[in-house]
């Protein structure tokens, strides 16, 4: 299992782990696309909110990373276009990705619920790409064990939280992927956005690089449990809308 | 399912959600980052002792109350010799605020003779040291040339950027950053 490892490390080590994310969005992008009909949205539509997002992802990530940096680049404004991907903003690319695609999605009036149901097999074949990229990259990872199933990492043997990690993707993919339901209430997205909050609160424990705050409780545990909070409570509103109609 | 039955259940995950933040909280107060060396952003970074291009030895935690850029290299990689002088001119720049270069050469996987001709070409004033046993590179588990360590003055590594060149912003955003 070790060797297995090790040359998958070896095969997709930075910067070759992003292949691996490349790779998610475009097998997400297909299974999105196969049951796109299933959803009030067309092909088209589909394609064009996963491209804007991209687009805005990219750009944005950039461009607030020379606005954080100006002086730096006033100095070498060659380096804007530069193919160094470090030159980014992750957090930033987010909201500006998040912001194009609602841009989008106002413009064309494409219903939320609906929308983020379609969505939601490119977000799950993500979240395994991710996993496989943390894996191959040696980030995200656990705090050290005595366990037989450790792995050696960065000069411990630590728990594979990165496996653990691919192994909660899967089971979350599954999950929404085989489960038969027409119900138009049981959100797609609700019902793996609960998975992946409960995987994170879970599996954090078992991480060595956790952001901790006051009495040694991790930052994205608590953030976890508030995404859990908030999508039962999303989840429940939606059931009382359906009673009362 | 019953709505009741749906409350209770959700709360039950709450409330277990809830003290389970609690039951795995890091009793020590702190995460494994900095406390043991690894070739990893958050780690201490592995000490080495090398030989310089002048029979010299530089030891990494000689430099400790610096701020270090360690540079693994070979002559025959193009990316490496393409961001050489963008790291001379940003080394010229910073050596005085306490930033330093240890650019090591990796000379088991290198033609030793080339390595001089290539540091006067480039006209590179910091230390140039050589890896020849590998055991350098083996300890920064190098995967890929060239391969960049930011290293703050407690000794711990702040970022770790693989292949190039490096553009000069990205050089100027992380020193500023490790020399705070």
């Amino acid at each position: 299992m070790s060797n297995i490892i090790s040359l998958f490390r070896t095969l997709f080590a930075p910067p070759r782990h992003l292949i691996l994310l490349l790779a998610a969005l475009w097998v997400g992008l297909y299974l999105s696309e196969k049951r796109v009909e299933r959803h009030s949205i067309s092909q088209d539509a589909l394609n064009n909110i996963v491209y804007y997002g991209i687009l805005g992802y990219v750009i944005g990530g950039r461009v607030l990373f020379v606005l954080a940096n100006l002086s730096v680049f006033i100095r070498s404004p060659l380096s804007i276009f530069s193919f160094n991907l470090d030159l980014f903003d992750p957090l930033g690319a987010l909201f500006t990705g998040l912001l194009a695609v609602t841009a989008y999605a106002r413009r064309q009036k494409l219903l939320l619920w609906s929308t983020l149901d379609a969505l939601t097999p490119l977000f799950a074949a993500i979240a395994v790409g991710l996993a496989l990229s943390h894996l191959a990259a040696g980030t995200a990872f656990g705090s050290p064990t005595t366990l037989p199933w450790g792995i050696e990492l960065w000069n411990a043997t630590r728990h594979p939280t990165q496996i653990y990690e691919l192994i909660a993707a899967l089971l979350a993919f599954g999950f929404i992927w085989f489960r038969k339901t027409d119900s138009p209430i049981d959100s797609d997205f609700l019902l793996f956005a609960a998975l992946m909050a409960g995987a994170r609160l879970f599996l954090e424990a078992f991480r060595g690089d956790s952001t901790l705050i006051f009495g040694g409780i991790r930052l994205a545990q608590v953030i976890a449990w508030m995404v859990l909070a908030i999508v039962l409570f999303a989840s429940e509103s939606i059931h009382r809308v359906e009673r009362i109609d | 399912m019953q709505p009741t039955q749906r409350r209770i259940i959700s709360l039950v995950i709450l409330i277990f959600g809830f003290a389970w933040i609690f039951v795995s909280a890091d009793k020590s107060g702190e995460s494994t980052f900095g406390k043991i060396p690894a070739p990893q952003q958050g780690f201490l970074a592995p000490d080495f002792e090398l030989k310089t291009l002048t029979g010299e030895t530089t030891k990494l935690s000689d430099l400790r109350g610096q701020a270090v850029l360690v540079n693994l290299w070979a002559t025959w990689c193009p990316p490496c010799r393409a961001e050489m002088q963008t790291i001379e001119t940003i080394y010229q720049e910073y050596k005085d605020r306490g930033f330093t270069v240890l650019a090591v050469n990796m000379t088991y996987q290198d033609t030793p003779l080339d390595i001089m001709p290539f540091v006067h070409e480039h006209g590179l004033t910091f230390p140039i040291l050589l890896d020849e046993t590998g055991e350098m590179a083996n300890a920064y588990q190098l995967k890929s040339l060239p391969s960049s360590f930011f290293i703050n003055r407690e000794g711990i590594i702040n970022e770790v950027v693989i292949g190039g060149p490096m553009a000069e912003a990205l050089l100027r955003t992380r020193i500023e950053e490790i020399l705070r």
